[in-house]
């Protein structure tokens, strides 16, 4: 079980050489652009480089003083996360403000607030405050969709 | 003389006044709101200012920023939950009092504390920043490179998270700014063959994320969870008894905070928890603390906001950050086509002191708010958090997009959320990031331009003596605490 506190580091580690094996793909700039500078992979490596460090370094210190172990995440949490999928595929198929009133109510609703009637005023009533705020004070153009183009004409 | 009037103008303009009363109510119901903190209302805020004049808009975060750093105690003496980390401190004395039945004199003490140290850190600021910037004039790339190295240095002493970790997240934020084309090369970097990355990661969204979005699924875990609260009658001003006992802990909490501040990346959460042990060691009664010693609330709250003055010093001089917040508001400087730097100080002064003007400005009318409405705000944090997270996301999300009114900024704030979430679940900070991002472009470009000043020979860097300075600063503050530790070990 305590195996598993090590997934961080690994995970960093992979993560840190990952980022070494793309960055050596990048293009190389002619020594007449580049001078006595860099290229542009160096630095991202550079990076990787201290972090691998910084990762032994955490390695260590998992091995000396082992950390607490890490509760995992309640069903409310992941169905939170589901939602910006959900939403994703909401702004993309239909309308972002369709999204967001959708995801606001059951956000609400599998985070305690069993009021149908309240969930569904928050849901709606904030996104089309926002919307009117951006719109008429901030001038801002929200992306097509099926209620923008109602709107927009 | 320039510098005063311009301060003096902000006290004079009924639309800024307006303006700071109305954000000052807003930070304070921020700051009450458990999980919602200065940074986070800052990052939520930002797009709002989009249309507004260069003064307005950082007046209004940097409102957000001292109205809600003082808030936080509000809740952290009437129901023992700190509304932001600042204010973490204040629980351990504020509490207790309140528990005694003495919550109004708890929340006079920290009201008269936090405008005092919030008042002390903004007359350092109007004096120490333009000297820093006189200073800062000499600075050429291998300062600037060291300076930014120290700065990335100071990240491993963010209280939360460990010293490592904090380096890891500082690294992996910096790694962010590389997203896109190369400065001088123009060769495109992680992008993914995605053009809207060609500028690199927008710093809006990504600070959304990992501050909204990320506190957002931090707080799905405490839906269960039951406030209760203190009774409070009306708050108190301190007795003459209580100045006579706080006053030198105002002081001295207002010297800590404002220098903690100062320091790079170093904010309010780490000053408050200085603030609170200096209280605790130069006190007579130390027995009292912990059980509702009012030199406690006093040096906690003093020294927290104190360093909201303070942290504007490294942010409008040189553009490190001093926290969390100041990276929004150095984000919100840039948004408005100012750049941060010493010649902010030369090129538009008028600007520069009125922003400081609306902070004192800030600091007297949540001051009047925290006195007189304290009880009214205390009841904000009663709002169900069923309705309250799910506001937030629409406020994110449409945040998000709002600044460059592009679809991908949405879920770059998204993925952000829960890369920070994780992050934060394993112990990781997300300042860090946030403060690694903004600081990566100026360690790569001037690493870049002090190379090509050098020939390519980079300890050359190490014979320029300033810059030798903040690098053997940042060695000691990175391996000092190793090193004192195996001295003081072979001594044992």
């Amino acid at each position: 079980m305590q195996k598993k506190l090590y997934i961080t580091p690994i995970f960093l580690a992979l993560f840190s050489i990952a980022i070494i094996l793309i960055s050596l793909q990048f293009d190389t700039s002619p020594e007449m652009i580049v001078g006595d500078s860099m290229q542009a992979r160096t630095f991202p490596i550079f990076l990787m480089v201290i972090n691998l460090i910084l990762i032994s370094f955490l390695s260590l210190q998992f091995f000396k003083n082992y950390p607490k172990r890490i509760e995992l995440e309640i069903f409310t949490t992941w169905f939170t996360i589901f939602l910006f999928l959900l939403f994703y595929f909401l702004t993309i198929t239909t309308d972002m403000f369709i999204g967001i009133t959708v995801c606001m109510f059951l956000m609400g609703y599998t985070w305690g607030e069993k009021r149908l009637w309240v969930n569904i005023c928050n849901a709606i009533i904030t996104p089309g405050a926002i919307f009117i705020l951006f719109d008429y004070v901030l001038k801002i153009r929200f992306p097509r969709g099926i209620l923008t183009n109602i709107y927009y004409g | 003389m320039v510098e005063l009037s311009a301060m003096a103008s902000v006290f004079t303009d009924p639309y800024l006044i307006a303006l700071i009363f109305a954000t000052t109510i807003l930070g304070i119901i921020i700051g009450v709101l458990p999980g919602l903190g200065a940074t986070t209302g800052a990052a939520l805020l930002l797009p709002f200012t989009l249309t507004m004049e260069p003064v307005q808009a950082i007046a209004v975060l940097s409102t957000i920023y001292v109205s809600a750093t003082f808030a936080g105690s509000i809740t952290a003496i009437l129901i023992n939950t700190p509304g932001t980390s600042a204010s973490a401190a204040t629980t351990f004395d504020g509490y207790p009092l309140a528990q005694k039945g003495e919550a109004g004199r708890a929340l006079g003490i920290a009201v008269v504390s936090s405008t005092i140290g919030g008042v002390f850190s903004i007359i350092v600021l109007c004096i120490a920043a333009p000297l820093l910037a006189r200073v800062a004039y000499e600075f050429r790339p291998p300062e600037y490179f060291a300076l930014t190295i120290f700065g990335l240095s100071m990240l491993a002493s963010i209280s939360a998270g460990g010293a490592t970790k904090n380096l890891i997240g500082g690294v992996f934020g910096v790694w962010l700014s590389t997203i896109g084309a190369e400065r001088v090369t123009n060769i495109e970097r992680f992008m993914f063959g995605n053009y809207e990355l060609y500028e690199g990661l927008s710093f809006v969204p990504v600070f959304i994320g990992l501050f909204a979005i990320s506190e957002m699924l931090v707080q799905s875990k405490t839906v269960n969870l039951i406030i209760e609260t203190v009774a409070l009658k009306a708050v108190k001003l301190p007795t003459k008894e209580d100045y006579k006992k706080i006053w030198k802990t105002i002081l001295r909490s207002s010297g800590i905070g404002t220098f903690i501040g100062i320091l790079p990346a170093e904010g309010a959460t780490v000053a408050s928890m200085i603030g609170y042990s200096e209280a605790r060691r130069w006190s007579k009664n130390k027995e009292e603390f912990g059980k509702g010693s009012i030199e406690g609330i006093a040096g906690a709250e003093a020294a927290n906001n104190a360093a909201t003055g303070g942290a504007m010093v490294p942010t409008m001089v040189l553009g490190i950050p001093g926290s969390g917040t100041t990276a929004i508001i150095l984000v919100g400087l840039m948004v408005h086509g100012l750049r941060p730097g010493a010649y902010l100080f030369t090129e538009q002064v008028d600007t520069v002191y009125q922003i400081f003007g609306s902070m004192l400005l800030a600091n007297f009318m949540f001051m009047a708010m925290g006195l007189y409405a304290a009880k009214l705000f205390a009841r904000v944090s009663l709002i169900p958090r069923p309705m309250l997270w799910p506001i937030v996301f629409a406020l994110s999300v449409i945040g998000a997009y709002a600044i460059q009114q592009s679809t991908l900024d949405i879920w770059i704030a998204l993925i952000f959320g829960v890369i920070g979430f994780f992050a934060r679940r394993h112990g990781f900070a997300v300042a860090p990031i946030a403060v690694g991002l903004i600081l990566g472009e100026m360690v790569e470009s001037n690493l870049q331009n002090s190379l090509k000043m050098f020939d390519g020979q980079w300890w050359m860097i190490l014979t320029q003596p300033l810059a030798a300075f903040f690098l053997v600063l940042a060695f000691l503050g990175l391996c000092g605490p190793y090193i004192y530790g195996v001295i003081t070990k072979q001594k044992d």
